[in-house]
């Protein structure tokens, strides 16, 4: 025995228990011991050592240590206060009958020996230790699709008389190397019989992954057993594997697991994992038995549809198998159960949180019905995990309350809801099919509809909608429910020819839900007889012969169908006539009546009949006392009031006209009942500024007779058109102007006069289109008398053009304006006056003259018209010799010598060319300080302006420039020299040249110098190059070298400030700029 | 055959020329029965095209299978598929088939992968994926049916199922999720390259059955281009 396991305590008992235990186990040990020693310590070589045990309490066995003394020793052993107390034994051990308790005396006496070797024990049951049987396992199974171990073994209680407790320790051990997985506890009791007991246990790691061993032992609890008690023995070791030969290598295979769980998946295999990965993750391997390895995932994330992937691979192989992470099923949300029909119930849910296991994995409902006990089930796979489901349960007749109870479950659970229903308050009726409508009369139909559905128990409600046009109208009706599904309903209050729109849907009378709306039906009602006749009024024609009979044609709420004809009669006392029906659209009709009081029957006539007729007399009542009034409406209508009149026995009319209409004119009329005294009469078709008539008629017996008679306008406008106005006669000092009339549809208001302006003013010159009236020069007359036509204007002056302006008014505003411009005549005799005096002053004049000529013409002669002319009296000669004698007045003749008596411009014209050939050599022109440019300036000789009278003009002809510049000193250039040689080249000839050189002109003084050429005029403008370019270069600067003359000084050559930008641009670039940028 | 620029205006020429001439050819001109060069033109589109819809069906059922099916560089022993039959053969081998064999072989090897592949149908959980599988179902039916009518027209029997040999998706219950997956992997590869071969038997079957054709041909080609 091993005494580890003597000293372990169940391991069921308490701690304290466990110690009580120890002490006495100690205790009882020691006197056990003492007498034994006490009898060793006497004689050796006797038996010692003597200890008992018990399994089952009622046989003691005891044994004993004895010397070696061969074979064949027996013992005799006798044990006080017992009848027959001594026993023989053949080996050192003998079982006894349990002892009463307290202290025995037991003495051991080898037979063969000496009587000196006994021995002598005190025994009593403190001393024995209670070891139950070793158990064993009778069965161990392994279910490997749950990984569970079932173990069974029996309790051998019929060898144990007494109830007593037994705790039995069971070992689970894995793989070879024996690691204890599970030690636990089972406990049970004894109960004299033999009982199988079962345990199962199930590991966290499949049971293929590893060999699992089994081991089990128990302690028995005996209160009444005062001795030890031990634990058995361990059973033998049995144990599971999992053949290999399976073609499947990775476990757990298809395993549906809970989200969130740790699980071991493991792969037996003769050959050697490489790696392992789940998903796309790889995992550490843990060794196992061989060359198997596991692995281990903590908690588990949901599978995919098709499954979590666990593959081990090898050198060229892989293994693998399926796992679904996913969740056990929600309680059914919203759950619902209602009929359609009450034959069948409804129930529809929805499935809560995923599950994310689908397919054969999905969950399954059940819709259990606990009165009647059926239930039917959703088969997999019918709708997808995110709709809502629903369930057909077939009604029991005589039920109306149903207890439902719907299951959900799936591999990993379950769950349910319940509701209870009384159907008949649930009904949701389908929606009503067949509607059909029949006629009963103009102003009922008949509508009917199928309901499916058996609704005989309840009474439904059903609501009809009627549309008309925009109108909507809604009916309830109560129903009985029928069997047959087809109802009918009465829809009556319609009106006659009229189009309805009509659908209809029921509810339970218990309103639980409606049914959707029936499709919708358009019927239209039977026509019925018009309800009255139509609105009548007559004219008479001018000739006082015809009288034209005007209708209105009947409102659609009248004519209740379509009118076929009207049927016009008249009466007088004498006959009656009918003409001919009408046909629609006409409403009107002409008669001739023999008499003036006749009457006038206008009836109107659809398929059901006719309509009462409406009645109107002939007989106009004349009214002497008639004035034609004017009104102004409020722009949408007009006011028309009248004084009560107690005469008018019938109702009053209204009619009207357009004004500019041919008579009979007829717009409208309308009636008004004759206790009326005013009315607002409107129409769409009036418009504002057109003229209307209005006529207001009282109805006496025998006829109408016209009470008043309105010119209206609904708003007045200003007048279209200004009046046309001529002047009739012009004086000296008066103007007449007549003007005409404005036509009525010009006036588009009441004229209210005309504004007549008038001043001083040429055509061309007037003022007169801003013509406001408080302009002072602006002379306004305002006419307001309408009627007057003509107006003479006084006070005018003379001879003096005038501009008339005339434009009419109404209420509406101010028309346009028409002008004339009108000179007034002349004063006759102050003109005569002025021709006459002239006239005969010129004439004495002459003839003094003439009288003083005659008398004194040999002075005239003499003194102008010599025979021999005085040379003394030559001004040229005179002039030119002081010239030449040098004087020093006349600054002019100190660089012209000789000045002609006459100054010739030879050509002007010639510029133009130079001034081109200027543009074209215009980089040489720009930059005069290029020297290598010269060369270009020589070219350009052929083409520049060089008269050829240069050499042909004689001193005498020599023309004398003065430039108008001859004042300004321009700054000399230092480089003066430079400018003399330009001078002197015949270079120079490339500009303009005047046709004479003058002698000693050189240097900057200078006389006249050409545009162009740059040589010749920079020492006078230094700037002129630039000139062009130069936004605020000043005409001046541009005429620099314009021949002038001595006497006009006005410029020969005018300045061509225009043409400048042409000049600079031709030669013009972004290097010219820089280049020219220093003469800035 | 080369072209350059400069042939294409000859090019031209030549193509109108035989456009113009081709109410002559004898081989163009016969109105009755067409012979089984249209049914191969057929059953080769077909092929063609079931080639196309079987690569985005492919994709779409090995994402739902999971990785690693999936991965492109996924490439399984072929474990508990032998009943697939194998589309790979030896050239040699098949070149020394004859037309009857191979239709004999490509009708069998459909039938078989049909039923397989209705297998798939059946296991797939989405909605999505059963329409896909479905239309392909279909569609592979066709082409069955145009191999038999190919086989007709040239006279062929069509093979006698074996009794008893009928193959029917039921996976026992040994077969686990993980070795079905394996399964439809290699279904999806079978019928790929099953399409593949197809489509080149057709071919050549319709290049055989087309002489004259093959002749307009070879005259284009005389020219010179």
């Amino acid at each position: 025995m091993d005494s580890s396991y003597l000293a372990q305590p169940p391991p069921g008992m308490g701690k304290t228990r466990r110690l009580a235990s120890t002490v006495q186990w100690l205790l009882s040990a020691a006197l056990l011991l003492y007498p034994m020693n006490e009898v060793n310590g006497q004689k050796k070589g006797t038996p010692r050592d003597l200890k008992c045990m018990t399994s089952n309490l009622q046989v003691w066995d005891c044994s004993w240590k004895a010397p070696a003394t061969g074979q064949g020793m027996s013992y005799e052993v006798c044990i006080d206060r017992r009848s027959h107390s001594c026993y023989k034994s053949e080996r050192t051990s003998i079982k006894i009958q349990s002892l009463s308790p307290g202290d025995h005396e037991m003495t051991i006496r080898p037979l063969r020996g000496s009587s000196n070797s006994t021995s002598k024990f005190i025994l009593s049951e403190r001393n024995v230790s209670l070891i139950p049987f070793t158990p064993e396992i009778s069965n161990l199974s392994a279910d490997f699709a749950t990984s569970t171990l079932h173990i069974q073994w029996n309790d051998r209680g019929s060898a144990f008389l007494y109830q007593a407790e037994v705790i039995w320790e069971i070992k689970v051990l894995r793989k070879e190397s024996m690691e204890v997985v599970k030690l636990t506890t089972y406990n049970s009791s004894l109960s004299g019989k033999d009982v199988d007991h079962h345990w199962g246990w199930t590991s966290d790691m499949p049971l293929e992954c590893a060999v699992h061993y089994v081991a089990i032992r128990c302690f028995i609890d005996d209160p009444r057993f005062s001795g030890r008690k031990a634990w058995s023995d361990w059973s033998r070791l049995k144990s599971v594997s999992w053949s290999p030969d399976s073609p499947n290598k990775v476990f757990p295979q298809d395993k549906v697991v809970l989200v969130g769980t740790d699980i071991t998946f493991c792969c037996v295999t003769q050959v050697k994992i490489l790696t392992a990965q789940i998903g796309q993750t790889s995992y550490p391997l843990i060794p196992l038995d061989g060359r198997n390895v596991a692995i281990k995932i903590h908690s588990i994330s949901a599978s995919a549809n098709s499954g979590t992937n666990v593959v081990f691979s090898t050198y060229d192989n892989i293994f693998g198998t399926v796992i679904f992470a996913g969740y056990p099923p929600d309680s059914p949300q919203d759950l619902l159960c209602e009929t359609y029909d009450l034959k069948e119930i409804i129930c529809t849910w929805s499935p809560g949180r995923p599950t994310a296991l689908v397919g054969p994995r999905s969950t399954t409902y059940t819709l259990f019905e606990s009165f009647s006990g059926r239930h039917v089930r959703v088969k997999r796979g019918d709708v997808s995990s995110n709709e809502s489901y629903q369930l057909f349960f077939q009604m029991l007749p005589n039920q109306e309350t149903y207890n439902f109870t719907l299951n959900a479950h799936n591999p990993l659970g379950r769950s349910e809801s319940a509701v209870l229903v009384n159907v008949t308050e649930k009904v949701h009726p389908h929606t009503p099919a067949s509607v059909k409508v029949k006629d009963i009369n103009s102003t009922a139909v008949l509508l009917s509809w199928h309901l499916p559905g058996n609704f005989a128990k309840i009474k439904l409600i059903c609501q009809t909608e009627i549309k008309h046009n925009s109108e909507q109208e809604l009916r309830n009706l109560t129903v009985k429910g029928v069997e047959n599904s087809n109802y009918l309903m009465i829809v009556n209050k319609l009106n006659p020819y009229t189009a309805y729109t009509l659908r209809v849907r029921c509810s339970a009378q218990t309103f639980w839900k409606w049914s959707a709306w029936s499709s919708e039906k358009r019927h239209v009602t039977i026509e019925a007889v018009p309800s009255k006749g139509p609105d009548t009024w007559r004219e008479w024609s001018s000739d006082g012969k015809k009288i034209i009979v005007y209708w209105k044609p009947l409102s659609v709420s009248d004519a209740n169908g379509a009118i076929l004809a009207y049927d016009v009669s008249y009466s007088s006392e004498e006959e009656t006539r009918t003409l001919p029906e009408i046909p629609p659209p006409q409403h009107r009709a002409e008669i001739w009546p023999s008499h003036k009081d006749c009457v006038i029957d206008v009836a109107a006539r659809n398929s059901a009949g006719s309509s009462p007729p409406s009645r109107i007399a002939g007989m106009q009542i004349p009214n002497d006392d008639l004035k034609i009034e004017q009104t102004v409406g409020g722009g949408n209508g007009i006011l028309l009031t009248w004084n009560h009149d107690p005469n008018m026995t019938c109702d009053y009319v209204v009619k009207w006209c357009n004004s500019t209409r041919p008579e009979p004119c007829l717009m409208d009329w309308r009636k008004v009942p004759s206790n009326s005294t005013e009315t607002v009469i409107r129409s769409d078709q009036f418009r504002p500024g057109v003229r209307y008539n209005f006529f207001l008629y009282g109805c006496k017996s025998q006829g109408y007779q016209l009470l008043r008679s309105i010119v209206g306008y609904i708003e007045e406008l200003a007048p279209n058109v200004a009046p046309n106005f001529t002047v009739e006669d012009t004086s000296a000092d008066s103007i007449l102007v007549r003007w005409e009339d404005i036509p009525v549809e010009e006036l588009r208001g009441f004229l209210k006069g005309y504004l007549f302006y008038f001043e001083k003013g040429e055509r061309d010159t007037s003022k007169m289109r801003g013509l406001e009236p408080g302009r002072s020069d602006v002379k306004i007359k305002n006419i307001t008398d309408v009627s007057q036509k003509t107006l003479r204007i006084a006070d005018l002056q003379g001879k003096t053009s005038y501009h008339l302006v005339l434009r009419a008014y109404t209420g509406g505003g101010m028309g346009p304006e028409k002008s004339m411009f009108v000179v007034t005549k002349e004063n006759s005799v102050g003109l005569i006056i002025a021709i006459l005096i002239p006239v005969a002053v010129a004439v004495i004049v002459g003839v003094v003259t003439s009288i003083l000529c005659y008398r004194k013409r040999e002075w005239i002669k003499e003194t102008f018209y010599p025979d021999i002319p005085n040379p003394e009296n030559c001004k040229a000669l005179q002039f030119q010799k002081s010239a030449c004698e040098g004087s020093s007045a006349l600054k002019t003749l100190e660089m012209n010598p000789c000045t002609p008596n006459t100054v010739e411009v030879l050509e002007a014209g010639p510029t133009v060319p130079k001034t081109e050939d200027t543009e074209l050599a215009s980089p040489v022109a720009e930059r005069p300080e290029s020297g290598p440019g010269d060369g270009d300036a020589d070219k350009q000789v052929p083409v520049s302006y060089c008269p050829p009278l240069v050499e042909e003009a004689g001193p005498a002809g020599q023309v004398v420039y003065m430039d108008v510049q001859s004042g300004y000193q321009p700054q000399a250039r230092p480089d003066g020299g430079q400018d003399g040689g330009q001078d002197g080249g015949p270079a120079r000839c490339t500009g303009y040249k005047p046709q004479l050189q003058l002698p000693g002109s050189r240097g900057g003084a200078g006389g006249y110098r050409p545009q162009a050429d740059a040589g010749t005029w920079t020492p006078l403008a230094p700037l002129a190059p630039l000139a062009p370019l130069s936004p605020d270069s000043s005409s001046d600067v541009g005429s620099f070298g314009s021949p002038c003359s001595v006497d006009s000084r006005q410029f020969l050559i005018p300045p061509r400030n225009e043409e400048s930008p042409k000049w600079s641009g031709g030669g013009w670039s972004f290097s010219n700029f820089f280049q020219n940028k220093p003469n800035d | 055959m080369d072209l350059r620029a400069g042939d294409s205006w000859g090019m031209l020429t030549c193509l109108c020329a035989v456009l113009w001439h081709l109410p002559a050819v004898p081989a163009l001109n016969r109105t009755g029965d067409l012979g089984p060069g249209p049914s191969i033109q057929k059953t080769y589109d077909l092929t063609r095209y079931l080639e196309h819809q079987l690569r985005s069906l492919a994709g779409t059922y090995l994402n739902y299978l999971g990785p690693p099916f999936n991965e492109p560089d996924f490439n399984p022993p072929r474990l508990g598929a032998e009943t697939l039959p194998r589309a790979t053969v030896d050239l040699d081998v098949w070149r020394s088939l004859d037309d009857r064999l191979r239709l004999a072989q490509n009708y069998e090897a459909y039938s078989h992968l049909l039923c397989y592949v209705r297998g798939l149908d059946r296991q797939a959980a989405t909605a999505e994926l059963r329409r896909g599988l479905g239309h392909f179902c279909t569609s592979l039916q066709g082409l069955l049916g145009s191999i038999a009518g190919v086989m007709a027209a040239l006279g062929y029997p069509l093979p006698q199922p074996l009794p008893g040999t009928e193959p029917t998706w039921a996976p026992g219950p040994a077969h686990s999720d993980f070795l079905q997956k394996m399964d439809d992997f290699w279904l999806l590869k079978e019928l790929q390259t099953w399409l593949w071969r197809s489509a080149k038997d057709f071919n050549r079957l319709k290049k055989k059955m087309q002489p004259s054709a093959a002749a307009i041909t070879l005259r284009l080609k005389a020219p010179g281009f």
